[in-house]
């Protein structure tokens, strides 16, 4: 067991080197978002200021609300994944056969490449991030229970990864799946907490959220970072949530399995 | 000039006969970018609906605004949202070259021959929104020739913004978050000015005029303007011409060696 779990390790450790140095050649792509990042948390400073000068929104108050909208940009760059628009360009161009013939599972391989991927975001995107808003908009980023927030940004960065792998795997059967790619995306982008509190949702589709894996990615470790959870108008404890975002990352991973394994039994390719 | 509409007469309805091929996915292209295009109101939607609201505008006044920018910025992504993606392919590649041997102007080859048709969908959308909330919203019918001409000069803001994106291109190559340094700045013009402190708006108004692309018109159509207020159209076009220069000028920096 432990000889396995080191040469994994060991595996990851290199496949995250070599993609960490790949996109650091590219590093002031990344660093567009320490300009961005900012303007956009500027916007939503101003925009909540003047919809709190009206009157209160139900469930949060202004405080959390731009400390949330913090959050969800500095954990955008901890989570942020587009394995799905890989693998899909792997199978449409017919490269994915390259990694068939290794002796590496390529979700894994992926997977790798997103922790040397987002240690990179960490560095020139979220370290940045979290100083300008730290000591210069003057917001509190320090999380209510570090811990919890530590496990459950990573639990957000598993979920992200394997619901955009089972999308890629659709390329398996569809080839393009950028129709779908661009569906997810719309629906993440409404129900992810990312544009608004999700907790400002009518409540049938707060109670939704549940079953869906939106809210794991973006909503949930913002709450937890506040500290304090509620939706659909249930109040739920940190562990309790973080245990249920768990649970929803072990159906999504297992779901991936499973549609790996079909894939895997569909695929064909010749050349490469 | 007639050459010029001439040719780009013929590119649109290649544009079209291009989509026409694939029209399953053309018309999935073009209901993708509506929902994306209802993502925007749906802020504004749940603030209303939750009793709160922007101090001293309507729930329709502000879907005016924000129908005004999408109509803006499908108008302007149909015309030149493709220069900056086939700028940026042509200097990575190293093939800006073949741009640069055609018998006419790079700026005006590459926006004829990029028209986008999906942005139709923005289009499609943006003016179902502003119908609705024109119909709703308390509008002066005669302040409609000062919104055209207010639309007209947003409509510069956002092609000199599309312009100055694909400059950018020439010397920070392959960089594909260009658009969202420009999408941030924009933002602004999304909302009701008013809610900005004074120097945000006074940077939104005569330095980066993305005021001008919703706000301004908008407020024209609700009865809110002045003369003066034309004068904010002239720091507009010059943004308009500060982009074309750019670019022209960026197209001269181009160093290649034949793709």
């Amino acid at each position: 067991m432990f000889p396995f779990l080191k040469k994994q390790i060991d595996v990851c450790a290199a496949v995250a080197s070599v993609t960490f140095k790949e996109w650091g050649a590219y590093r002031s792509h990344s660093m567009v978002s320490i300009f961005v990042g900012p303007v956009f948390f500027i916007v939503q400073y101003f925009i909540w200021t003047a919809v709190f000068e009206s009157g209160a929104m139900p469930g949060m108050e202004l405080e959390e609300v731009i400390r949330y909208f913090a959050a969800v940009a500095l954990i955008g760059y901890l989570v942020m994944d587009f394995a799905d628009w890989n693998l899909s360009m792997l199978v449409r161009t017919g490269k994915f056969l390259t990694f068939a013939l290794r002796p590496l599972n390529h979700s894994f391989f992926a997977l790798s490449q997103k922790v040397g991927h987002r240690i990179l975001g960490f560095l020139v995107e979220f370290v940045p991030c979290y100083f300008i808003f730290m000591f210069i908009f003057k917001i509190d980023m320090r999380p209510a229970f570090f811990g919890w927030v530590l496990i459950s940004i990573s639990l957000a960065f598993l979920m992200n990864f394997y619901v955009n792998y089972c999308i890629g795997l659709a390329s398996f059967w569809v080839v393009q799946s950028q129709g779908i790619r661009s569906v997810y995306e719309l629906l993440g982008g409404i129900f992810s907490g990312a544009l608004i509190p999700l907790v400002f949702f009518p409540l049938p589709l707060q109670k939704l959220q549940f079953f869906l894996p939106f809210q794991y990615t973006s909503y949930v470790p913002a709450m937890v970072f506040l500290g304090k959870y509620s939706l659909g108008g249930v109040e739920i404890s940190i562990p309790v949530i973080v245990g249920i975002q768990a649970l929803a990352v072990a159906v999504v991973f297992m779901l991936c399995k499973i549609l790996n394994e079909f894939a895997m039994k569909h695929s064909t390719a010749v050349g490469a | 000039m007639r050459t010029f509409f001439s040719v780009y007469k013929s590119c649109i309805s290649a544009a079209f006969a291009r989509a026409s091929a694939y029209r399953l996915n053309f018309l999935l292209s073009l209901a993708i970018t509506l929902g994306f295009n209802l993502l925007f109101p749906l802020v504004t939607i749940l603030i209303y609906s939750a009793g709160s609201s922007f101090p001293g505008w309507g729930f329709f006044e502000v879907l005016l605004i924000q129908s005004v920018f999408t109509l803006s910025n499908g108008l302007a992504g149909m015309m030149f949202g493709g220069v900056l993606w086939a700028t940026m392919q042509h200097v990575r590649e190293g093939s800006f070259e073949i741009v640069l041997l055609k018998p006419t102007s790079p700026l005006f080859f590459l926006i004829s021959t990029n028209f986008d048709e999906d942005s139709l969908g923005l289009l499609v959308g943006g003016g179902a929104l502003f119908v609705t909330a024109f119909i709703f919203a308390d509008v002066s019918v005669l302040a409609l020739p000062a919104f055209a001409i207010l639309f007209a000069a947003g409509f510069c803001v956002m092609a000199g913004m599309n312009m100055l994106m694909a400059a950018t291109s020439f010397k920070w190559v392959g960089n594909s978050r260009i658009p969202e340094i420009f999408d941030s700045i924009m933002t602004f013009g999304k909302y009701p000015l008013t809610i900005f402190p004074n120097m945000i708006r006074g940077i939104a108004t005569f330095a980066i005029p993305v005021g001008m692309i919703a706000f301004y018109p908008a407020t024209a159509l609700l009865g809110g303007y002045d003369l003066k207020i034309f004068l904010v159209a002239i720091p507009c076009v010059l943004f308009m011409f500060l982009g074309v220069w750019t670019y022209r000028y960026m197209v001269r920096a181009y160093e290649g060696v034949g793709g």
